[in-house]
């Protein structure tokens, strides 16, 4: 039972972090902009760095949902997660108005962004700790 | 333990090359040789006509009123320097989409711009900094005659400007909308 759930877990977490990657896609340019304006980056990193975090989103996604790689993907989605709670959580405390840039859409940055990421963060460590579970029961695990 | 920082490393390496090749593919891909700048810090500058205090601009600004009668007398382009979602939720007719960091297209949209009498930049920031800061590049690139829409976009709303997302009828050999 507790292998199923950490699975669903691991499949939920995964298939939340590949959308939020597939939405960004077409359109990287305003995302860019979306990084750029957390005012943490030097201007001249913001679009590559912005282009692999939309890149590590989806493969560590994919990987989480197909359950291989899965610990180390969890690992990345952890630090990742981290990066995202600090980035927000410096931008409102220095009052910066900006948007989260974390689906896609113009969802402003806020509060409930960080609790949200949280929320995440400690799904990414169940699986990193717990290991990614098994949907189905190994064949001999039955009888 | 090892393992798993193997895989995360395996992970993060690829992850960087999957970002890469999907900046390429995407249709609107961030430019990775140019740098970024956050919105405000683009640029200074009043965009509201007559604010105290405030140093002046090196753009001269134009108010909506006036924006509005040269858009309708088809004397002047609009350049919205909005992000590509704030352009596609609705933009002065017949604007094309520049913002700060560009598009695939610039060059073409440049060459159509300097061929214009005017040309009016707006944001949708009473700061006017993004307006400013493409404003400025395009007085680089050789368009001579360029003002910034002062109160930005909410003026141009308030005002009674036209606004669409298709191309503008008023101004049939002007620029068309772009994204």
């Amino acid at each position: 039972m507790r292998e199923r759930i950490l699975a669903l877990l691991r499949i939920g977490l995964g298939a939340a972090f590949v959308y939020a990657a597939v939405v960004k896609l077409p359109d990287m340019a305003a995302f860019a902009e979306d990084v750029a304006n957390y005012r943490l980056l030097p201007a001249a990193l913001v679009p590559a760095f912005g282009s692999s975090v939309v890149g590590v989103e989806l493969l560590a996604g994919l990987a989480l949902v197909a359950g291989v790689a899965a610990r180390g993907a969890a690992l990345v989605l952890s630090g990742l997660m981290l990066a995202f709670v600090g980035a927000v959580s410096q931008a409102l405390l220095r009052g910066i108005d900006l948007r989260c840039g974390c689906f896609g859409g113009a969802a402003p940055a806020s509060w409930w962004t960080v609790g949200r990421d949280l929320f995440i963060l400690g799904g990414a460590l169940v699986v990193l700790v717990l290991g990614p579970g098994r949907l189905f029961p190994r064949r001999g695990d039955a009888g | 333990m090892l393992e798993t920082l193997r895989q995360a490393a395996l992970v993060a390496v690829a992850g960087l090359g999957v970002g890469l090749a999907g900046n390429a593919l995407s249709p609107r891909p961030a430019p990775l040789g140019r740098p970024v700048h956050a919105a405000a810090e683009a640029t200074a500058g009043a965009c509201v006509e007559g604010s105290s205090g405030v140093p002046a601009a090196p753009i001269p600004r134009i108010s909506a009123q006036e924006a509005a009668a040269m858009c309708a007398a088809c004397t002047a382009g609009f350049v919205d320097a909005r992000s590509a979602r704030d352009y596609e939720a609705g933009h002065v007719i017949g604007a094309v989409h520049l913002p700060p960091v560009g598009h695939p297209e610039e060059a073409a949209v440049l060459a159509r711009l300097a061929a214009l009498p005017a040309v009016i930049v707006y944001d949708d920031d009473t700061s006017c900094a993004l307006a400013e800061g493409v404003a400025r590049r395009l007085q680089q690139r050789g368009v001579r005659e360029v003002r910034v829409l002062a109160g930005a976009w909410p003026a141009w709303v308030a005002a009674g400007g036209p606004g669409a997302s298709g191309a503008c009828h008023l101004c049939q050999h002007g620029p068309e909308a772009s994204r």
